[in-house]
């Protein structure tokens, strides 16, 4: 699970919890300007994720870490995949960030008021 | 902030528009990305890529659909003769009711779509004001408003029906 805020033009995603452990992450900062936009997302955990690391893969259990995919890299921090909320990135070591929040409809509405397009 | 030169392995506009085409039958929060994946015909992270989330592509469609459908429709208003036929074909027709869902169901929720959805309706406004419709039997000018109107009630005749049919 992760906590997603905004904060001084940023974008703090913070990993809570043994999910630090899994994910070997323990927040990221993104600057908002390099924020593409949020989706909620139940299904892009059935999604192929790809080459993992480093970080946790046990299918069905948890998707954690760092995958490389078609030459993206892709940030992922999920267990419960109905709860998933999808960040795409531009230029950042990241493609986009795969997470799972509390309440993915909040999450997606605060990034998507501070995207503009 | 879109970079030029990203590799997409579909034709943006083909699928903006088929967007365009959902986001009409279906309500918002009805559409889930495994929805747009499968009918738009479009992997999931292209999408992401392109557009950068759901609403974005929402908004791209939204955005479309003012530019290619209703920009056309007040220029062909302008140039018709008949306009009461055209009227009643337009009330016949969906070319409104993407603009309509808009207005009902994500415009109070969200400033960019009011922003589309005023500008679309002030482009119409316009174009009612050029080009005054006057039905038959009536000494007035159809309205914007009555022109929204109309085509509500017609998707609710049109629903009531078909499903008389089905039975």
């Amino acid at each position: 699970m992760a906590r997603v805020t905004t904060e001084n033009g940023n974008l703090v995603v913070e990993i809570e919890g043994l999910d630090k452990l899994w994910s070997l992450k323990s927040s990221l900062t993104i600057p908002l300007a390099n924020v593409r936009g949020a989706t909620a997302d139940p299904g892009m955990v059935k999604e192929p994720k790809g080459l993992r690391a480093p970080g946790t893969h046990l299918p069905g259990v948890i998707t954690a870490g760092t995958f490389h995919q078609d030459g993206e890299r892709v940030f992922w921090d999920v267990r419960d995949g109905a709860r998933a909320v999808v960040i795409e990135l531009a230029d950042q070591r990241y493609a986009r960030l795969v997470i799972e929040v509390a309440d993915p409809a909040a999450t997606v509405d605060l990034i998507e008021k501070a995207v503009t397009r | 902030m879109m970079a030029m030169g990203r590799p997409r392995g579909f034709d943006e506009e083909t699928v903006t528009a088929a967007a365009a085409a959902l986001f009409t039958t279906r309500a918002y929060d009805g559409v889930g990305v495994d929805d747009l994946v499968r009918q738009l015909e479009v992997h999931r992270n292209s999408l992401y890529k392109t557009f950068g989330s759901k609403r974005g592509l929402y908004l791209a469609a939204l955005r479309w659909h003012v530019s290619h459908v209703l920009q056309p429709l007040t220029q062909r208003l302008r140039s018709e003769k008949d306009t009461a036929r055209f009227l009643d074909a337009v009330i016949h027709r969906g070319e409104l009711d993407l603009l309509l869902l808009a207005a009902v169901e994500r415009a109070p929720a969200d400033a960019e779509v009011a922003t589309v959805v005023t500008s679309a309706l002030h482009l119409l406004d316009e174009a009612l004001a050029e080009t005054p419709i006057l039905p038959p039997g009536r000494t007035t000018a159809i309205t914007l408003s009555e022109l929204l109107g109309e085509r509500l009630r017609m998707r609710v005749t049109t629903a009531s029906t078909d499903q008389k049919g089905n039975l």
